[in-house]
C-alpha cells in the first residue's frame, strides 16, 4: 500500500530545503560583489532580488519546526527539488538582463549551468555583463562541486549521507560524509587557486590580455573546465584563445575535473598505484584511445585537414571536452555538424561514455562500463573455460572489490536508462526535422551534460526540445535514481492513503 | 574568328562563379562554408572581447558580424540568437588608436579588414582566422548606460529584509 506523505515529510523537506537556498542566496552575494565593484547596477539590482528570494524562502523552511531526521525517500526529493528549484530562481538575473529570450531560455541556462551541461540559449553573449557571465560559471561551480555538498559544511545535520548519495555521488572517501564534504572542497579550492593563477598567466603574459581581463577569462575557464562545464565567457568558446597552451592548461583542469574524489584523494596522499590498478582509470584510458582513434581516422577520411598536426590538436582537444563532459569547442558548432561519419561517431561515444564516478563529469561513467565489460568477459570466460574452474571476480576501485552479480546489473540498468535517455532525446528531435545524427548528438550532449552542439541547441528550436534538453540534463546530472524517488513521491501523494 | 573569341571571353565571365575572395563576405556565410573562401577577402563588423597583443607583434581579437554590431541590444536592438564572429589576427600598428573592444555597454569600433583567410592553417594547428592585411575604420566604438531595475532593487531589498526579520524571531528550541 501507498502511504500518502503527512505534514511533517514536507516539514523535514522543507527544513533541508531551507538549508539548501541559504547557502545559495549566499553564494549569489559574489556576483552581487562583482556587479558593485563593476558599477553595474542593472545585474546589481536582479541579484539582489534573486537573493532576496533565495533568502526568504531558506528562512522559511529552517523556521520549520522538524525532528531532523532525515529518511532515504525525503533525500532524495530533497536532491531532485533543488536541482529544478535552485535554476528556477536562479534565471531570474537572466531574464531581466534582455540576453534571453525568454523565461524558458533563461531556464534552459541556468540548468544547463547548474548540471554543468554547457548547452546555451544565451543571445550576444560578447556583450553580456561581466557579473552575468560571471553567475553563469559559479552556477556551473556550484553544480559541479554540489550544492547539497556546500550545504552539508555550513549546516549540520541529520540526513547527510542520503543527501550526498542522491547527487550521484556514490564514494564516501572518508569515513564521514562532512569530512568527505570537507576534502572535496579542499581539493576544489586548491585547483581553484592554482588554475586560476596559471590560465591568468597564460592569458596576460602569452596572449597579451590585460590583468584584469586576464584573471576574468581564467576565472571563468577554471569554473567551466575544472567543473566539466562548458560555458564560456565568449561565442566562441576556447578557440576565441587561439592558443594551445591556453587549450592544453585548460585541457588539464578538465581530466581533473572528470577524475573521481577518490582518485583525486589517492594522489594526495601519494597512492600513484591506486590510480593505475583502479578499474575506472583502465576504463577511462582505454575508451579515450578508442574514441580518439575513431575521431582522428574519422578526420583524416573526410579530409578536413590537410596536415596532421591540425588534425591531432583539432581532434585531441574536442574528443578530450567531449570524454570528460565538458564541452568546450574550439571549432565552430556549424564546423562540428560537417566532421561526419567516423569522426562524429567517435565524438557522440565519448560524450555518451562520459567521466569517472563521483567527479563533476556526466554520462554513463567509466564505472559501469568497466564493470558491465569485465562482467561480459567473465560470463564469455565461464563459458569457454571447463565446468568447474573458477573464474576470478576480483576488481580494484578504493581497494579491492567483488564483482558480484548485483553489482553488474545496477550498472547495467543506469547504463540502459542512459541509452534509452539519449534515444528519447534524439526522437523528439527528429520529429521536429532534425537530422538522425545531428538529433542524437545534440540528445547525446545534453543527456551526458556535456554541452558540445552542432547547432541544434538555439534560441529559435522549438519549446518542446528545450524543455526535452532540460529533462535529460537534469536526469542525466542526478543519475535518475532521485529523479524516480521524487516522482514516487509525488504520486505517493496523489494517490497513496 | 576574333569576334567569336570574343564572345566566348565575355561568355565565361559570365557563367563563371562569382569569385567571392574579391567580395566582402558576410562572416555568416564564411562559417556556414569556410573552405569556399579561402584567399583574400572582405569582413566587416564590430571587434569585440579582448585585444591580445602577442610577442610577434600582431593583435588577437573577434570580429562580429551580427545584427548586434549594428543595433545594441541595449539601444533597443532586437535579439537575434547568438553572435556570429570570427577570430582575426591584425598588425598592433593597425589597432593603435582604435577604441576599445566591444563589450558590456560597449559598441567596439565597426571596421572593414581586408586580409587572408587562413582556414586550418597547418602553421597553426589548424586553427582558422583571418590574416588580416587593411583595416578601414567604418565607426568608432561608442559607451551606453544601463541603470538599475528600480522594481527589482526595492523588491529585493524588502526580501532581504523579511528574510532577516523571520531569523531573528525564529523560535528557538528551549
Amino acid at each position: 500500500m501507498l502511504i500518502k506523505p503527512v505534514a511533517e515529510d514536507f516539514r523535514v523537506i522543507a527544513h533541508s530545503m531551507g538549508r539548501i537556498f541559504v547557502v545559495v542566496g549566499l553564494a549569489g552575494l559574489v556576483p552581487l560583489a562583482w556587479a558593485t565593484v563593476g558599477r553595474e547596477w542593472h545585474p546589481f539590482s536582479s541579484f539582489l532580488l534573486m537573493i532576496g528570494i533565495f533568502l526568504l524562502l531558506g528562512v522559511i523552511g529552517l523556521r520549520q519546526p522538524t525532528s531532523d531526521r532525515l529518511d532515504w525517500s525525503h533525500g532524495m526529493v530533497v536532491v531532485a527539488l533543488t536541482w529544478l528549484l535552485v535554476p528556477l530562481i536562479g534565471a531570474i538575473p537572466f531574464v531581466l538582463s534582455g540576453h534571453w529570450g525568454g523565461e524558458i531560455d533563461a531556464l534552459f541556462d541556468a540548468v544547463s549551468g547548474l548540471t554543468t551541461t554547457g548547452l546555451a540559449l544565451v543571445q550576444d553573449l560578447d556583450h553580456l555583463a561581466p557579473s552575468l557571465n560571471f553567475w553563469r560559471h559559479l552556477l556551473h561551480f556550484l553544480g559541479g562541486q554540489g550544492i547539497i555538498i556546500a550545504a552539508l559544511l555550513v549546516f549540520a545535520g541529520g540526513g547527510a549521507l542520503t543527501l550526498y548519495l542522491g547527487e550521484a555521488r556514490d564514494e564516501r572517501i572518508l569515513p564521514s560524509v562532512t569530512s568527505t564534504a570537507r576534502f572535496i572542497w579542499s581539493v576544489s579550492m586548491v585547483h581553484l587557486v592554482l588554475g586560476v593563477t596559471t590560465l591568468g598567466l597564460v592569458a596576460w603574459q602569452v596572449l597579451g590580455f590585460t590583468l584584469p581581463r586576464a584573471i576574468f577569462h581564467g576565472l571563468m575557464i577554471f569554473f567551466a573546465g575544472f567543473d566539466t562545464g562548458g560555458f564560456a565567457p565568449q561565442s566562441t568558446s576556447v578557440g576565441y584563445y587561439h592558443s594551445a597552451i591556453f587549450e592544453a592548461t585548460a585541457g588539464v583542469l578538465m581530466v581533473a575535473g572528470a577524475m573521481s574524489f577518490g582518485l583525486h584523494y589517492a594522489l594526495w596522499t601519494g597512492r600513484r598505484r591506486a590510480v593505475l590498478d583502479n578499474l575506472e582509470t583502465r576504463t577511462i584510458l582505454s575508451t579515450f584511445g578508442l574514441t580518439m582513434a575513431m575521431t582522428l581516422i574519422g578526420l583524416a577520411v573526410t579530409g578536413l585537414y590537410t596536415h596532421a598536426v591540425g588534425l591531432s590538436r583539432q581532434g585531441f582537444f574536442q574528443v578530450l571536452s567531449a570524454h570528460t563532459g565538458t564541452g568546450f569547442a574550439t571549432v565552430p558548432a556549424s564546423e562540428l555538424a560537417t566532421w561526419g561519419g567516423l569522426a562524429f561517431g567517435g565524438l557522440a561515444l565519448a560524450m555518451a561514455l562520459g567521466g569517472m564516478a563521483s567527479s563533476t563529469a556526466g554520462g554513463v561513467k567509466a564505472l559501469r562500463i568497466g564493470i558491465t565489460v569485465r562482467s561480459i568477459v567473465n560470463q564469455i570466460r565461464e563459458v569457454l573455460l571447463p565446468e568447474g574452474a573458477v573464474v576470478g571476480t576480483g576488481f580494484i576501485q578504493a581497494g579491492r572489490r567483488r564483482l558480484t552479480p548485483q553489482l553488474a546489473q545496477a550498472a547495467m540498468t543506469i547504463s540502459l536508462l542512459y541509452v534509452a535517455l539519449f534515444l528519447v532525446g534524439a526522437g523528439v528531435g527528429m520529429a521536429y526535422g532534425v537530422p538522425l545524427d545531428q538529433a542524437m548528438f545534440e540528445s547525446v550532449s545534453a543527456g551526458a551534460n556535456v554541452g558540445l552542439s552542432v547547432g541544434v541547441t538555439d534560441p529559435a528550436m522549438p519549446l518542446m526540445l528545450k524543455l526535452v534538453y532540460m529533462a535529460e540534463m537534469w536526469l542525466g546530472r542526478l543519475e535518475f535514481v532521485a529523479v524516480f524517488a521524487f516522482l514516487g513521491f509525488l504520486y505517493a501523494w496523489v494517490k497513496g492513503k | 574568328m576574333r569576334r567569336l573569341l570574343a564572345l566566348l571571353a565575355v561568355a565565361v565571365l559570365l557563367l563563371a562563379p562569382a569569385a567571392p575572395a574579391l567580395a566582402q563576405v558576410p562572416v555568416g556565410a564564411l562559417l556556414s562554408d569556410p573552405s569556399l573562401y579561402e584567399g583574400e577577402i572582405t569582413v566587416q563588423g564590430e571587434l569585440v572581447g579582448d585585444y591580445g597583443y602577442r610577442s610577434d607583434g600582431t593583435v588577437w581579437t573577434q570580429l562580429n558580424d551580427d545584427s548586434y554590431a549594428r543595433e545594441p541590444l541595449l539601444e533597443g536592438g532586437r535579439r537575434t540568437g547568438g553572435n556570429i564572429g570570427i577570430g582575426v589576427r591584425i598588425p598592433a600598428d593597425l589597432v593603435d588608436g582604435l577604441d576599445p573592444p566591444g563589450g558590456y555597454r560597449k559598441r567596439g569600433p565597426l571596421v572593414r579588414l581586408t586580409g587572408e583567410w587562413e582556414f586550418h592553417d597547418p602553421n597553426r594547428g589548424g586553427e582558422s582566422y583571418l590574416d588580416v592585411k587593411e583595416l578601414i575604420l567604418i565607426e568608432p566604438g561608442r559607451e551606453f548606460g544601463e541603470g538599475a531595475s528600480l522594481p527589482a532593487l526595492l523588491v529585493g531589498a524588502g526580501l532581504i529584509l523579511a528574510a532577516g526579520v523571520l531569523w531573528l524571531r525564529r523560535p528557538r528550541p528551549r
